[in-house]
Formats: C-alpha cells, sequence, structure tokens
C-alpha cells in the first residue's frame, strides 16, 4: 500500500524520515567498511586495518541511537500498520548491519596475518566476491529507506550467486593448499574472508526478508524468493 | 499455552465463532441525510468488537440501531436486517421490550439517576422482573460485583449516586446494564470523560465481562480499541471500510483508507 497522505501529524513523518535516515547511515557505514577492509587486505594495509577496527564503534554507536530513536518512537507517537512494522523492521535492521560491520571489522583483522609481499593467487577472486556483498548491502538498504519490496526480492536471488562465488573459492584455496603447506596459513585466512562475505550476504537476505514485511506485511517465502 | 499464542487462539475463534449480531445489508436515515449504506457486519458472541472510524463516520448511529433508541425520533428510520439469534430485531414485531432487556446500552457520559446507589440498580430490575427482597438485594450485590464497583460502594448503598466520582458513576451504569442480565451490551465512548485511572479500570472491566457477554464498543480511542477488542469494525462516511481481527487491523490493515486512518493520514 502506498503512504497516500503524510501523517496529520508532521513531526511524526519527520521522525519516520530521521529513523530511515540513520539507518541508511549505518548501511553506508558498513558498505563503506567491508570495501576499504578489502582494499586493506589486497594491498596489506596494516595500519589502515587497525584504523578500521577501531572505528566500528562508531556503528555500535549508531545502532544504539537507532534503538533509542525506535523505543521512542513507540512510545510517544503509538505506530500502527505499516509505521509499526517499519519501526520494529529498523531496529532489527540496525542490529543485523551493526553484526555487518564486525564481519568487515574481522575481515581487517586478518588482514596483519598475510605475508606483507608476495602475491596470493585466490586473494584476486575475493575483492569481487566483497563487490557482491557490499552492493547487496548498499540496495537492501536503499530498499528499505525508498520502500521498495522489488527492489529487496532481488537482493534475495543475488545471495545464490554470492554461495556460488564462496564454493569456488573454498575448492581454489583447498587446491592452493594441497600444492604447497606453505599456503596453509594464508590460505586459511583467506578462506576466513570468503566466509565472512558469504555471511554478510545471508545477512543482507534477511534484511531483505525484513524490508519486504515492512513495506507489504507478507512474508517473503523461500519459493518466492527464487 | 504461551499467552501470546492464547490471544491468537482467541481472536481466531472469535472470527470463527457464529455471529451473534448479524446486520445485513442495514442502510439508515436521518431525515433524508444517509448515515449508514448497505452495512454488512457478523458480530461475533462472546468478544469485544470495536467499531472505529471519523466523527460522523455512523458508528454511533450503528449502535442506535441495535437497541432500536433511533425510534424515539420520527423522522429516523432503518433499512435492512439486524438478526439477532435467527429474530430481526427491527421487524416492528418484535417488543422493543424484550430487545432492551436483551440489549443493554451505555453512553459516553454517566447517566445515574438522581436517587440512591441501590435504587439506580434496582429500577430496571423491577421493571423487568418481581423479585422477593432478599434476591433482589442479591442481584444487587451481583451486578455491583460484576461492574467492579462493590467494593467501593458496599457501606453507602443508600448513598446518593450522584456523590459517586464520574469513573464510579460509569460502573454504575455498567452495573444498572448487568443487572437484567443482558445477552449483549453496548458501549458508546464509554471512557471519553473519564481520567486514565478510570479509563484503565473500565477496560479492565470489559476484558472481564467479554467472557460471558457480547460487547460491541463505539471508541474515538484507537489504542482502546487496541487493548480491548478482539475483532475491530473501521467505518468510514456511513460505510463499513474493514473488519477483522483486532492483531490484523492495527498491524497489516488490507485498505487503505483503514491504514491512513489507523495510522494518522486520514484527509
Amino acid at each position: 500500500m502506498d503512504h497516500s497522505h503524510g501523517h496529520t501529524l508532521k513531526a511524526f513523518d519527520q521522525d519516520l524520515t530521521e529513523l530511515r535516515n540513520l539507518i541508511a547511515d549505518m548501511g553506508s557505514f558498513a558498505e563503506a567498511a567491508i570495501e576499504e577492509a578489502m582494499r586493506c587486505l589486497v594491498e596489506r594495509d596494516v595500519a589502515a586495518a587497525a584504523e578500521l577496527v577501531e572505528a566500528d564503534v562508531q556503528l555500535d554507536e549508531l545502532e544504539a541511537e537507532a534503538e533509542r530513536r525506535v523505543l521512542e518512537l513507540i512510545a510517544l507517537r503509538a505506530p500502527m500498520a505499516d509505521d509499526l512494522r517499519d519501526a520494529i523492521a529498523a531496529l532489527k535492521i540496525a542490529g543485523v548491519v551493526e553484526r555487518i560491520g564486525d564481519y568487515a571489522k574481522n575481515i581487517a583483522r586478518r588482514v596483519r596475518r598475510l605475508p606483507k609481499k608476495g602475491d596470493i593467487e585466490p586473494l584476486s577472486l575475493l575483492p569481487e566476491m566483497a563487490k557482491i556483498a557490499s552492493s547487496m548491502v548498499h540496495d537492501v538498504l536503499k530498499a528499505f529507506v525508498e520502500r521498495d519490496p522489488a527492489r529487496a526480492r532481488a537482493v534475495c536471488l543475488r545471495d545464490d550467486a554470492l554461495d556460488d562465488f564462496y564454493e569456488s573459492i573454498f575448492r581454489t584455496l583447498l587446491t592452493y593448499m594441497m600444492e604447497n603447506p606453505q599456503n596453509i596459513g594464508p590460505s586459511t585466512t583467506l578462506l576466513f574472508v570468503a566466509k565472512n562475505l558469504e555471511r554478510i550476504g545471508d545477512h543482507a537476505t534477511n534484511i531483505a526478508e525484513m524490508v519486504y514485511f515492512a513495506a507489504t506485511g507478507e512474508r517473503l517465502t523461500e519459493s518466492e524468493q527464487a | 499455552m504461551n499467552h501470546v499464542l492464547e490471544r491468537r487462539a482467541e481472536e481466531a475463534v472469535a472470527a470463527a465463532a457464529p455471529a451473534k449480531i448479524d446486520v445485513r445489508q442495514l442502510d439508515f436515515f436521518y431525515g433524508k441525510t444517509q448515515a449508514l449504506k448497505d452495512v454488512d457486519l457478523a458480530v461475533p458472541a462472546d468478544a469485544v468488537t470495536a467499531i472505529i472510524g471519523p466523527s460522523g463516520c455512523g458508528k454511533s448511529t450503528l449502535l442506535r440501531t441495535i437497541n432500536r433508541i433511533y425510534e424515539l425520533y420520527p423522522d429516523q428510520r432503518a433499512e435492512g436486517e439486524i438478526v439477532i439469534d435467527d429474530r430481526n430485531i427491527l421487524d416492528p414485531r418484535y417488543s422493543l421490550s424484550k430487545l432492551r432487556r436483551r440489549v443493554g446500552m451505555v453512553f459516553q457520559k454517566p447517566t445515574p439517576f438522581a436517587t440512591t446507589i441501590r435504587k439506580n440498580v434496582a429500577f430496571a430490575l423491577s421493571y423487568y422482573e418481581r423479585l422477593p427482597k432478599p434476591e433482589l438485594s442479591d442481584r444487587i450485590e451481583d451486578a455491583l460485583r460484576r461492574a467492579a464497583l462493590w467494593d467501593e460502594v458496599k457501606d453507602k448503598l443508600d448513598a446518593s449516586a450522584l456523590s459517586l466520582s464520574g469513573g464510579q458513576q460509569q460502573r454504575l451504569c455498567i452495573a444498572r446494564t448487568l443487572a437484567v442480565r443482558p445477552e449483549i451490551i453496548l458501549l458508546d465512548e464509554p471512557t471519553s470523560a473519564l481520567d486514565p485511572i478510570s479509563t484503565a479500570k473500565i477496560e479492565e472491566l470489559i476484558d472481564e465481562l467479554r467472557r460471558q457477554f457480547t460487547i460491541v464498543i463505539v471508541t474515538h480511542n484507537m489504542q482502546q480499541a487496541a487493548r480491548v477488542s478482539q475483532r475491530t469494525a473501521f467505518f468510514h462516511l456511513g460505510e463499513l471500510i474493514e473488519v477483522g481481527d483486532t492483531s490484523q487491523i492495527f498491524t497489516n490493515p488490507r485498505v487503505q483508507r483503514t491504514q491512513d486512518y489507523i495510522t494518522g493520514r486520514f484527509g
């Protein structure tokens, strides 16, 4: 259903818009963190990676702010119907985006475990995978801000591509490890990174389901995602 | 059962229950002005049905039709049927006194009679039944207890009803309605003149009573509808726009106009 009018009480609209923007800011932060973590990984930029780990606390603060705003909105505005579904979705999405930030942080933490120099062949695949993951995060938050269930559903479809990527990287790294036991250390690190990216995709899919429900009042079932 | 699941189950029962009041193709006119248009509404037994909608939507008119109070006014008329237990109560042959006994009504402003608390409750009772004195006393006590007022008035039954607070007066009116043991209770904005604590007491009372009575409540206060009812019907400009389980109406209405109203986006 559309929002055919704004609320009679305009401050309510403003509260909802600010809440949406706050969640969008969290999404942008997480998206940027994924990209920066990958850059650090590829360029073995240990110093920047450490800064990124430190910066994650900001995302925690944004999550706390989102929670505070949702509580206030429920207590003071008594939202109903789609407004209520939006408020609850915002609260849940904030928690998931914070988790996505943690995965980006985990990736950044692993940068110092890689050798400072020399090519690690499978590393060339990871940035592509990260691009899909961060674009899923980007699009799903855009879907939330724009109340766009079709866009949310499209994000779910891309999760399969991410899963396939993970499978392929997994096999590549396995081969790499078998070739030379010296590769086991760095390969394991990269495998964790791939796993983190795969998890980010799963969380983006969860957010997509929340966005779809908030916008339509209907659950997005597994079969509809396909 | 977990009480959340229990509430779901209660709503499912309310939705599936046979209609105690079945409103069929009801039109209502104040002179030439049509206040209700082709309303079909099934009100389930032993549950609270809330009627919500903006002023002038026809919600109070519907209540006035269910107990035929409009007949007092010559230029008001209803067309269609209101079936209670297989009988169309709009049929002029249906006895008004029988109807009023089955269908009690409580109004927005407390309407105690200017007499004692005891006589307020006894009044309708003596109209319908000839009871020996001890039994009359028992029935008065029973009605006051059910209305959650007994403990506050048991020592002053012969005091004037007008000495009670607004909230107590409203509970007295509910006791007066309950005394004749109706099957259906109509509440027209029963708490709009009351403070929050009295309101909470009346709402608690409604929740108690719904196990034995079919209750229809008209309210401007959507939070109240959400708190006390299992079914909610939304009216706009004399039409029934949407009816459903209260939790569905307030979390996921199906009709745009309902959503606009309950989220405060109307007009």
